[in-house]
C-alpha cells in the first residue's frame, strides 16, 4: 500500500507538486472542458502553466477529431495550445499502426473522417469510412469483395456503425495475419450539453465478439498514449504530472508509466471510489489511486499566480 | 452426465449396438438444426430418414435452434423443402419463438418491447400478441444525439439484425437506463456459419455491444440457457433423464444439454471438432467440462443402421 496517496491538494502541496514536474498532461472531457464549455478557470490554469515554463499536453481517448481540430477547439475556448501538443486517439492510432504494427498496406477503418485524415497524413490508406448499409442477401455478405492490400482493421468511434461494417471487419479478421487495433474501450462518448452516447468500447466489443479476437488498444490506460508524447518531446516520467477525471483510464495510465497523478472531481470518478480502491487488496485497483485529488483544476490557480 | 472428477469422461464414439441401446433408453430426441440435420439449404445425408424412423419407433422429436431469423411457419416450409416429411410447427423451437413466449408467459410483459432483430423475431412477437415498438425509418430531426423514446417500452430484445445501426444501439441503451426495463437476448452465438466455410456476425456480437453500452447483462433465451428446454417442457411432458440432445456446437448445444440434465451427442457435420471436444473433456475447469459431449458421432446418419434394424 503506497505511503501518502489520495491526498487533497491544497496551497502548499500545490506549489511543491508544480515545482517537482516539468510537464503536465491533461485529459480533456471532464477536466478542462465539458462538451463545448471550458471548465471555469481551466484556460487560465493552462496558460499560466505555460507562462511559468511548464510544458502542457492534451491526452484524450476521443477519436472524433484530428489534432488540428482539437487545437481549433482549444483556441476557441481560450486555451493557448498548438496541434502538436494534442494527442488524441485518431492521431495516436495512425502513429501506432505506422510505427508499432509497421503497417505496409491498407487498413479497413470503422471510424470517423478525422481518423481517415490522420491515417492519410502518415501515408496509410484507409477503406470503409462513411455510411455502409446492408444490401443483397446473406450469402452476399460473407462474400463481400475483400481488398487484398488490407493488413489491419482499426475500430474507433463511428456513428455510421452498421451490421455491414461489422461483417466486413469480421471477414478481414478471419485472416489471422490481419492486425486488429482499437482506439479505446470507453463505453460512453460524452457530448455537448451533458449528454452521452454509446462509446467506441461498444463497437469494439461487437467486433471482438464476432471475430473471437482481442484488439490491441491504443488509448488510455494503454502506455502507448504516454510513450507517443514522451518519444516526441523527450519526457522524463518522474517529472510529469497526469491530470484526469477517470481512475480507470487517466490515473491508471499515470500509475503504469510512473507519472505523478492528480484526480480532478469535475468529471466521472469520485473520491469515494478512489479511497475504495486504496483500501482494496487488488493490485489492479491499487493502480487506480491518484497521488492527489482536487475539486477542479481551477483550484491550482492561486499556487500558480503566487 | 454430471459429477466426474478428474480426467476423461465423455466423448465416447458411438457405433451400431451402442446407438440402439442409447435410443432404447430415450423417449425424446432434441435436434439442433444448422450443422446437424442440414447445412444451409442442403439436408445432411440420411437426416430426413433418421427423423422419420425415430418417429416410427414412437420417439418424440423436437428441433431446438438458436437461429432467430425465421418464424416457425417458415421453418416448416424449409423442412418440407429439404425432404423432411411431417415435421409439425409445434415440434420446432427457435430462439425467436421462445423469446416471444418468455415475454408473454414468464415476464408477462405489460407494455411494449423495443426490438433489435429481423423479420423472424418480429413475426413471432406479433403472433404471441406482444406489442412491438415500430421502427420508423426517417423520424424528422432524429439523430443519435436526440432520438424520441416511446414511454410504453418495458423490455428490450436484441438478436441478429442485418439492419443494425448505431441509432438502434443508442436507442436501446436509453431504454435500458431504466432498471425496470427488461433486457433480453435471443441467443449468444458470436457468429454463424455460412456455406463454404464463411461466417457472419451473430446475435452475440450485437448483444455484446449493447451490454457494454448499458453496463447491464442480458438474459439470454437461447442455448445454452435452460429456457428453451423449459419452454418445450411446458408444452410437452419431458423427463430429462429420458431425453437426448444432438448438436454440433459444444458451447451452445452440448452445454445446453448439460445444463438441462440431458444426455448429449456431438455430431461432426457442423461447427465443433473432436479435438475441441477432447480439450473440454480434459480441462480442469467445471464450466469447460460441461461442454463435453457424452457421445460423438460423425453424422446423424450413423443412427440409421440402428434404426433400420
Amino acid at each position: 500500500m503506497a505511503a501518502s496517496k489520495c491526498t487533497r491538494l491544497t496551497g502548499t502541496l500545490s506549489r511543491q507538486l508544480l515545482d517537482s514536474v516539468d510537464s503536465v498532461l491533461f485529459d480533456c472531457d471532464g477536466v478542462i472542458w465539458r462538451g463545448d464549455q471550458a471548465i471555469p478557470g481551466a484556460p487560465e490554469v493552462i496558460n499560466s502553466l505555460k507562462k511559468s515554463g511548464k510544458r502542457v499536453f492534451f491526452v484524450t481517448n476521443n477519436s472524433t477529431k484530428t489534432r488540428q481540430m482539437y487545437a481549433d477547439k482549444l483556441g476557441k475556448l481560450g486555451f493557448d495550445a498548438t496541434a502538436d501538443e494534442v494527442f488524441g486517439t485518431a492521431y495516436c492510432s495512425a502513429v501506432y499502426l505506422k510505427n508499432v504494427c509497421k503497417l505496409d498496406g491498407k487498413v479497413y477503418l470503422i471510424g470517423s473522417n478525422a481518423m481517415r485524415q490522420e491515417l492519410e497524413d502518415v501515408g496509410i490508406h484507409p477503406l470503409g469510412v462513411g455510411p455502409d448499409p446492408i444490401s443483397g442477401v446473406q450469402k452476399d455478405w460473407a462474400n463481400v469483395p475483400l481488398d487484398k492490400e488490407v493488413q489491419a482493421v482499426l475500430v474507433g468511434f463511428d456513428e455510421h456503425f452498421s451490421y455491414m461494417k461489422l461483417n466486413r471487419a469480421l471477414q478481414y479478421l478471419c485472416n489471422s495475419d490481419c492486425q486488429f487495433v482499437g482506439t479505446n474501450t470507453d463505453t460512453r462518448l460524452p457530448l455537448e450539453g451533458g449528454k452521452a452516447v454509446p462509446g467506441t468500447g461498444c463497437l469494439l466489443r461487437a467486433v471482438e465478439t464476432a471475430a473471437q479476437r482481442q484488439a490491441q488498444v491504443v488509448g488510455k490506460p494503454s502506455n502507448f498514449m504516454f510513450e507517443c508524447v514522451a518519444s516526441q518531446f523527450g519526457l522524463d516520467p518522474e517529472r510529469c504530472l497526469m491530470v484526469g477525471d477517470r481512475l480507470d483510464t487517466d490515473i491508471m495510465l499515470g500509475s503504469n508509466c510512473g507519472l505523478k497523478t492528480l484526480l480532478t472531481l469535475t468529471g466521472v470518478s469520485t473520491v469515494a471510489e478512489a479511497e475504495a480502491n486504496q483500501k482494496s487488496e487488488c493490485p489492479q485497483r491499487q493502480k487506480m489511486v491518484p497521488d492527489f485529488y482536487i475539486d477542479s483544476i481551477a483550484d491550482i490557480l492561486p499556487a500558480l499566480q503566487a | 452426465m454430471a459429477g466426474a472428477v478428474g480426467g476423461g469422461r465423455g466423448c465416447v464414439t458411438l457405433h451400431g449396438a451402442q446407438i440402439r441401446d442409447l435410443l432404447d433408453a430415450k423417449h425424446n430426441v432434441l435436434f439442433d438444426c444448422d450443422g446437424v440435420i442440414w447445412n444451409g439449404e442442403t439436408a445432411v445425408s440420411g437426416a430426413p430418414e433418421v427423423v422419420t424412423l425415430l418417429k416410427q419407433r414412437g420417439k418424440r422429436v423436437f428441433f431446438v435452434t438458436n437461429n432467430c431469423t425465421r418464424p416457425r411457419e417458415n421453418y416448416v416450409q424449409k423442412f418440407s423443402r429439404l425432404g423432411f416429411t411431417d415435421v409439425a410447427e409445434e415440434e420446432i423451437f427457435s430462439s425467436a419463438y421462445c423469446s416471444a413466449a418468455y415475454l408473454r408467459d414468464v415476464a408477462r410483459l405489460q407494455g411494449k418491447v423495443y426490438v433489435i432483430g429481423c423479420g423472424g423475431v418480429m413475426k413471432e412477437l406479433r403472433d404471441a400478441g406482444v406489442p412491438v415498438v415500430e421502427e420508423e425509418d426517417a423520424e424528422p430531426g432524429a439523430s443519435i444525439y436526440n432520438c424520441p423514446l416511446d414511454p410504453d417500452v418495458k423490455a428490450v430484445l436484441v438478436g441478429y439484425d442485418e439492419n443494425f445501426t448505431f441509432m438502434k444501439l443508442a436507442k436501446a441503451c436509453c431504454y435500458l437506463r431504466n432498471s425496470e426495463c427488461l433486457f433480453l437476448a435471443t441467443d449468444p452465438d458470436p457468429w454463424h456459419p455460412l456455406r463454404g466455410g464463411r461466417i457472419t456476425p451473430g446475435s452475440g456480437s450485437l448483444t455484446a455491444a449493447l451490454e457494454t453500452a448499458s453496463s447491464r447483462k442480458a438474459t439470454v433465451i437461447g442455448k445454452p440457457s435452460r429456457f428453451m428446454f423449459e419452454c418445450i417442457a411446458s408444452q410437452f411432458d419431458l423427463d430429462p433423464a429420458r431425453s437426448l440432445m444432438i448438436g454440433d456446437r459444444l458451447e451452445t448445444d452440448i452445454l445446453f444439454g448439460s445444463n438441462c440434465g440431458l444426455a448429449t451427442v456431438l455430431t461432426l457435420t457442423g461447427v465443433s471438432t473432436l479435438e475441441e471436444a477432447l480439450a473440454y473433456r480434459d480441462s480442469q475447469e467445471p464450466q469447460q467440462k460441461d461442454c463435453t459431449p457424452d457421445y460423438v458421432v460423425d453424422s446423424v446418419a450413423d443412427f440409421l443402421q440402428a434404426l433400420e434394424e
